[in-house]
């Protein structure tokens, strides 16, 4: 079925500063909660997401502020980052990878004050890990606030971590709002996991997809990941970067490297990363006398990732399981030819003759890396090319643009009420369902007490928060007085 | 013109972001792949190695009873264990296929000289053993030796192939401890030295020894393999028909129900088995 706004979706991408500011609303502008365990200063893919979502949507005018939960020694209580993002660090403790324990009503304090005096129409939940999320899905709707849910990453179903976090999963996402997914294959994949599943309106014995779960890529800004000019010399390098853990297929690696270092004399690898597999990586070079071939950098900041690849011509991916991929793109953006590992979402993200697909075998990554090295030595892939083409394909006011308009539906939908909460709630299982009833009402009535101990008259509202139109006139004064200089 | 749906994310599509094609959803789900469903009898077969299991432990708690009763002389039980010992451990050299001949006659010695040392160890802290557990109730020797025996009987290892290597052992090892531990409880409840020994001495036997023995067994034609589970069975039963009869019963119920029964629960619960396979799962490096 063909969406009726692709006319204004295509109208409305494009690059920032050449169109009026009027021309991009899709929507009026509201206020946004993003809400998740992962963000600055831990580093990774969610966190860059989250950030680079609110700043271009601050950018559109709209209200947004991240809740997330505090970080050891001092980073606690509110901060402002560079484009007006106010974020709120709520004293919890992480357990393991920067993820808090899933208690479902210590958090309503909290964010009922955070919510409240910030104004909030919608939240954002980020990560299936992450609880603080979960627990803000839970606990929106009792100040009339709905829900968006954004899955980064594939979950197995066999192991014992996987089905904990479906549980959970199933209980919070029966209510939410809308469920954004960042490939095709994670949608599907969370369509299983969340149970995402709905009677049909013709037939009621037909389970169908729910309406509300969108596909949404991650994507990159493509200006920072331009291509090297110069042309590559005789040697061809090949650049692994990831961390060096059992996930991404270090295990392929360790087998392959040696292999093509003897089929091509003039190919070099240098892997940047850390992790526990680096011991392998390091008996491996020693093992074949390979340490002027293979370069081992460490752990490499985010920041000197472009110099890195911009030392090569090809990008290695062995990953085992992936999303979505951001690495391949941003490797893939900086000009460089991309051999990868076809698993979860990484076939969806490049046209088949930017990238080399390779079975998770051995044989099959030695044979892909060699075609790849053949189609680079021929002079087959023009970086500045698939630099261009890239920068076509991916764009932040594209995501922001069809996030907005994710917003806008679930804004214009009618919100349930609590009745009809329980009733879906009961659906889940004659055990599960009683549960999370039960957590429903308890948490309603832990609402009702706050309502009664912290009542809303006494609350600190934030009257004035950020004037994009006062923040332009003073950018543009800056610019004019820099450039009188 | 609208183009038809691809599964890309790089193309902007005329289609909105919810759109789910028509047909199968989701596409790349598997169900079930590769399951090959269990049939009755063979999973009766193996269901063998379990009740071997448990009439050996039958078997060991009879004679207990009847060493307790002073039915049974000590004597004529340490008689029948060096017997039957002699003759597992040449039925178990006949039935080993790999190993070379020259070195059967050192390994012979060896095997002959550890059970002369584990003989001699056993009679001399025997006494010690009488009177380890003897200030305890009885009614906590008898729940701690049920607990144990359980524990034996759940950990113990009934796979057909030898374990390659310590890790996978593991369980097995826990098992023959549990085994070992509640019959040292339960010979401290024992009047003589004598009797002591004999029964620390059978224990040895049936769950250090005879496990490693039925691994073996279980690589027999399939007839002799149900035969020597028949005649374990029948011997446990007749050992505790003329105990108690209420014991017999019951003894023979949980035989029956593991060797018939079991298999029969597995089968059926066979039908919700729902293995859900698609390409967000953490794939398997092949390396040569």
């Amino acid at each position: 079925m063909p969406s009726g706004n692709t006319t204004t979706a295509s109208t409305a991408c494009g690059p920032f500063p050449r169109r009026p500011p009027q021309q991009w609303h899709v929507m009026d502008p509201i206020s946004i909660a993003m809400i998740s365990d992962f963000f600055h200063p831990a580093v990774g893919g969610v966190e860059n997401h989250i950030y680079m979502l609110s700043a271009n949507l601050i950018r559109r005018g709209h209200k947004v502020i991240v809740i997330t939960h505090s970080h050891g020694p001092d980073r606690v209580g509110v901060r402002w980052l560079l484009p007006g993002l106010k974020v709120y660090y709520i004293p919890f403790l992480p357990i393991a990878s920067s993820a808090t324990l899933p208690n479902f009503f210590t958090s309503l304090p909290y964010l009922r004050t955070i919510l409240l005096r910030e104004h909030i129409h919608l939240i954002h939940a980020h990560a299936s890990l992450s609880s603080i999320g979960h627990e803000g899905i839970l606990h929106s709707h009792l100040m009339g606030i709905r829900t968006v849910f954004t899955d980064h990453s594939l979950f197995g179903f066999d192991d014992a971590a996987s089905i904990l976090t479906n549980k959970l999963m199933i209980g919070t996402l029966k209510n939410v709002d809308a469920v954004i997914c960042v490939s095709h294959t994670g949608r599907e994949n969370t369509v299983l996991r969340g149970q995402l599943f709905e009677r049909s309106e013709e037939d009621p014995e037909v389970l169908e997809v729910r309406k509300s779960v969108y596909v949404i890529p991650n994507t990159l800004v493509p200006e920072q990941f331009k291509p090297n000019a110069q042309p590559p010399g005789d040697t061809i390098t090949i650049v692994f970067l990831s961390r060096l853990t059992y996930r991404k297929g270090i295990d392929l690696l360790v087998a392959t490297a040696p292999k093509i270092c003897a089929l091509f004399p003039n190919v070099n690898f240098i892997v940047g990363g850390d992790g526990p597999k680096l011991i392998e990586l390091l008996q491996m070079r020693e093992k074949h006398l390979l340490q002027d071939r293979i370069e081992l950098l460490g752990s490499v900041r985010p920041k000197d990732v472009l110099s890195v690849l911009s030392r090569g011509s090809i990008f290695l991916n062995t990953s085992l399981t992936e999303s979505f991929g951001i690495a391949i793109l941003e490797a893939a953006c900086a000009g460089l030819y991309v051999v990868s590992t076809k698993v979860g979402g990484v076939p969806e993200i490049l046209p088949e003759d930017m990238i080399s697909f390779a079975k998770p075998e051995e044989d099959d990554v030695i044979s892909a890396i060699s075609e790849a090295i053949e189609i680079v030595q021929n002079g087959g892939h023009d970086p500045i090319r698939a630099h261009e083409r890239i920068k076509t394909f991916y764009s932040w006011e594209d995501v922001a643009n069809r996030t907005e308009k994710v917003y806008d539906v679930v804004m214009k939908s009618r919100q349930m009420d609590l009745m009809e909460r329980i009733n879906r709630t009961m659906e889940l299982g004659p055990f599960a369902g009683i549960i999370y009833t039960i957590i429903l009402l308890v948490d309603c009535l832990f609402f009702l007490f706050l309502e009664w101990w912290i009542p809303r008259e006494s609350l600190h509202y934030v009257h004035h928060n950020w004037d994009q139109e006062r923040f332009k006139e003073v950018v543009e004064e800056a610019q004019n007085t820099s450039r009188q200089d | 013109m609208v183009g038809n749906w691809e599964k890309v994310l790089w193309k902007k599509q005329a289609y909105a972001d919810n759109y789910v094609p028509q047909g199968l959803y989701p596409a790349s789900l598997q169900k079930n792949p590769n399951l090959r469903p269990y049939t009755y009898w063979p999973l009766v077969v193996l269901s063998c190695s379990i009740t071997q299991h448990l009439a050996v432990i039958f078997v060991f708690l009879a004679v207990f009873v009847r060493l307790k009763e002073e039915t049974l002389d000590p004597r004529s039980l340490v008689c029948l264990s060096v017997f039957s010992f002699f003759i597992g451990y040449i039925t178990w050299n006949a039935l080993d296929g790999s190993s070379r001949a020259s070195e059967h006659f050192t390994n012979h010695l060896k095997t002959i000289k550890s059970a002369i040392m584990m003989f001699l160890a056993l009679m001399s802290l025997s006494p010690v053993l009488r009177t380890l557990t003897a200030a305890t109730s009885s009614d906590s020797i008898w729940a701690l030796a049920a607990v144990l025996f359980s524990l034996n009987a759940l950990l113990a290892d009934y796979t057909v192939t030898e374990p390659k290597n310590a890790h996978e052992g593991l369980s097995s090892v826990l098992s023959i401890n549990a085994a070992v531990s509640a019959s040292v409880v339960l010979s401290s409840h024992l009047p003589t030295d004598a009797s002591v020994f004999s029964l620390v001495l059978f224990s040895i036997q049936s769950f250090a020894l005879f496990p490693s023995l039925r691994r073996r067994l279980q690589l027999l034609p399939i007839a002799a393999w149900l035969l020597t589970s028949l005649v374990m069975e029948v011997f446990a039963i007749w050992l505790f028909a003329t105990l108690s009869l209420v014991v017999m019963w019951l003894i023979a119920s949980v035989l029956v129900f593991v060797t018939f029964f079991a298999p029969a629960i597995l089968l059926w619960a066979q039908r919700y088995k729902n293995i859900l396979r698609g390409p967000w799962d953490v794939a398997v490096p092949k390396v040569n």
